[in-house]
């Protein structure tokens, strides 16, 4: 059975590079460039798993993570916050607000296929 | 008008008996209290700011342990304007060294405060405008030197090798450019998390690989307990890790060698980074801890860097309750290390405990 990553990112660029690594590595992936097309798609697609960036326009990846979380439809999907900026106590604020992991970009492909390997499919 | 009445700061001062003695016009201000008030009362009980008065009070209440304690403290002056006011309270002594009171010097330091805030904002800002496109050269690189992209030639392979070994170094640069922005906040060791050895020591000598191989420097990496946890920040140790790794790098000649070790050490895990180059004079191993400090040697002075490394690497090792040791003699090499406690997977660690049952021992 193919699993489904959904990544939440603005930047084309990283979806684009994202996806390569992902798809070379077994995943089908879905993507969205802002938070509230995320959602929407989170819901559709139900995914293994969500790879979420914070710096985005409109609603930011913590709101939309709050957002995922307190939907029934999506609460149960793995989040693995992707980000490329410092945030203060990223991980600890990340754990307290469900998501399951907080991964760095730039980010070695192995190190991302082997997080995406250690969370897919574990809902909650 | 006293001897205090036009210093810049605010100034308290309690006698023995924890009663105001003196204040002048600047604590006044801050404080929201009155001198001719306040005089003869103890700090607690005055009327004022409170947030301000209440942490004086502590401080004060914290002399008869220590000799001088520093906070920050956040004072809400009306709805939108935030002050914060710096208080170093020390003990005074008389002529024969007996307690004559204990001394309070006040200091609005909002605007510090604000540039701070801003500079870290910025730099978190620009961070994340150079990571960005950088995550797609580098992801691209390696999926391309991996061979992911189809089979290349030698040459190909070469320019994705440096494409990607570039990349590496410019990330490498990148968390340095923000490291240089936290140095003030002093805030390390914040976000703990549990994590397998073997995760921390994979990659954690990446950036150095080449530049080792480029002088002929033999670097060695020997892992013990990688199947342990550490609880840890896990950017920040790595960052200290790194830097001690970067320093044998700078310090070691063309053609020497340098071990890089975790290893098993009573209850913990022991980082330890030894090199066969320049060493450090023994009169400096307390100093070259300190800020901005280089030893200044004609062989060394050409190397670059703030002076910033091993202060940044302290504080880091000592957020996490250990020391960095270190044991050199000039010509003859270094050999720097800190020692963590470690746990086994799901086991959490007791933070400060020398219970050995939790740590290294199989």
């Amino acid at each position: 059975m193919t699993r489904t990553v959904l990544i939440i990112e603005d930047e084309k660029l990283i979806v684009v590079s994202t996806q390569m690594v992902l798809e070379a590595g077994g995943f089908r992936v879905e993507s969205a460039v802002n938070g509230e097309e995320g959602i929407a798609k989170a819901r559709s697609v139900a995914p293994d798993l969500i790879l979420l960036d914070i710096m985005m326009p409109g609603i930011d990846g913590w709101e939309t993570l709050t957002r995922l979380k307190r939907d029934p439809a999506t609460a149960g999907i793995p989040v693995v916050i992707f980000t490329a900026r410092e945030h203060a106590r990223g991980h600890q604020r990340s754990a307290e607000m469900g998501a399951v992991d907080y991964f760095r970009k730039p980010f070695e492909p192995d190190e991302l296929i082997a997080l995406v390997e250690k969370h897919v499919g574990q809902r909650a | 008008m006293n001897i205090i009445t036009n210093i810049m700061d605010g100034i308290v001062f309690v006698d023995r008996g924890g009663n105001v003695a003196l204040m002048n016009p600047v604590a006044e201000d801050l404080l929201g209290a009155k001198f001719f008030v306040a005089i003869g009362k103890p700090v607690v009980a005055l009327q004022g700011r409170k947030e301000l008065l209440q942490a004086v009070a502590a401080d004060h209440a914290r002399m008869d342990r220590q000799r001088e304690v520093t906070q920050t403290v956040e004072v809400h002056h009306d709805a939108q304007d935030i002050m914060f006011i710096k208080c170093t309270t020390s003990r005074v002594l008389d002529w024969r060294g007996q307690l004559a009171g204990v001394l309070t010097a006040l200091r609005d330091v909002t605007a510090e405060h604000k540039t701070d805030q801003l500079r870290n904002q910025y730099l978190s800002i620009v961070a994340h405008e150079l990571r960005t496109p950088l995550t797609g050269i580098k992801t691209f690189a390696t999926m391309m030197a991996k061979g992911s992209l189809g089979p290349l030639s030698d040459r190909q392979q070469r320019v994705c090798d440096a494409i990607r070994e570039q990349s590496v170094r410019l990330e490498h640069q990148i968390d340095k450019l923000i490291n240089l922005g936290n140095l003030e906040a002093c805030e390390y060791g914040q976000d703990r998390e549990s994590f397998p050895v073997a995760e921390f020591a994979a990659g954690l000598l990446a950036p150095f690989e080449q530049p080792a191989r480029d002088r002929k420097i033999a670097l060695t990496f020997d892992v013990e307990g990688d199947d342990l946890w550490l609880q840890a920040d896990r950017a920040d140790l790595r960052r200290a890790c790194q830097t001690l790794v970067e320093n044998a790098v700078k310090f070691t000649r063309d053609g020497g060698h340098i071990a890089v070790a975790i290893e098993l050490s009573g209850a913990g895990l022991r980082f330890r980074v030894t090199d066969d180059g320049v060493g450090v004079d023994p009169r400096y191993h307390r100093r070259i801890f300190e800020k901005f400090f280089q030893v200044e040697d004609p062989l060394t002075r050409h190397h670059g860097g703030a002076g910033l490394g091993l202060f940044v690497a302290k504080g880091i090792v000592e957020a996490h309750g250990s020391r960095i040791e270190v044991s050199s003699q000039l010509g003859q090499g270094a050999d720097f290390s800190f020692a963590l406690p470690v746990h086994k997977q799901g086991v959490p660690v007791i933070a400060g405990a020398k219970n050995p049952s939790q740590g290294a021992q199989p």
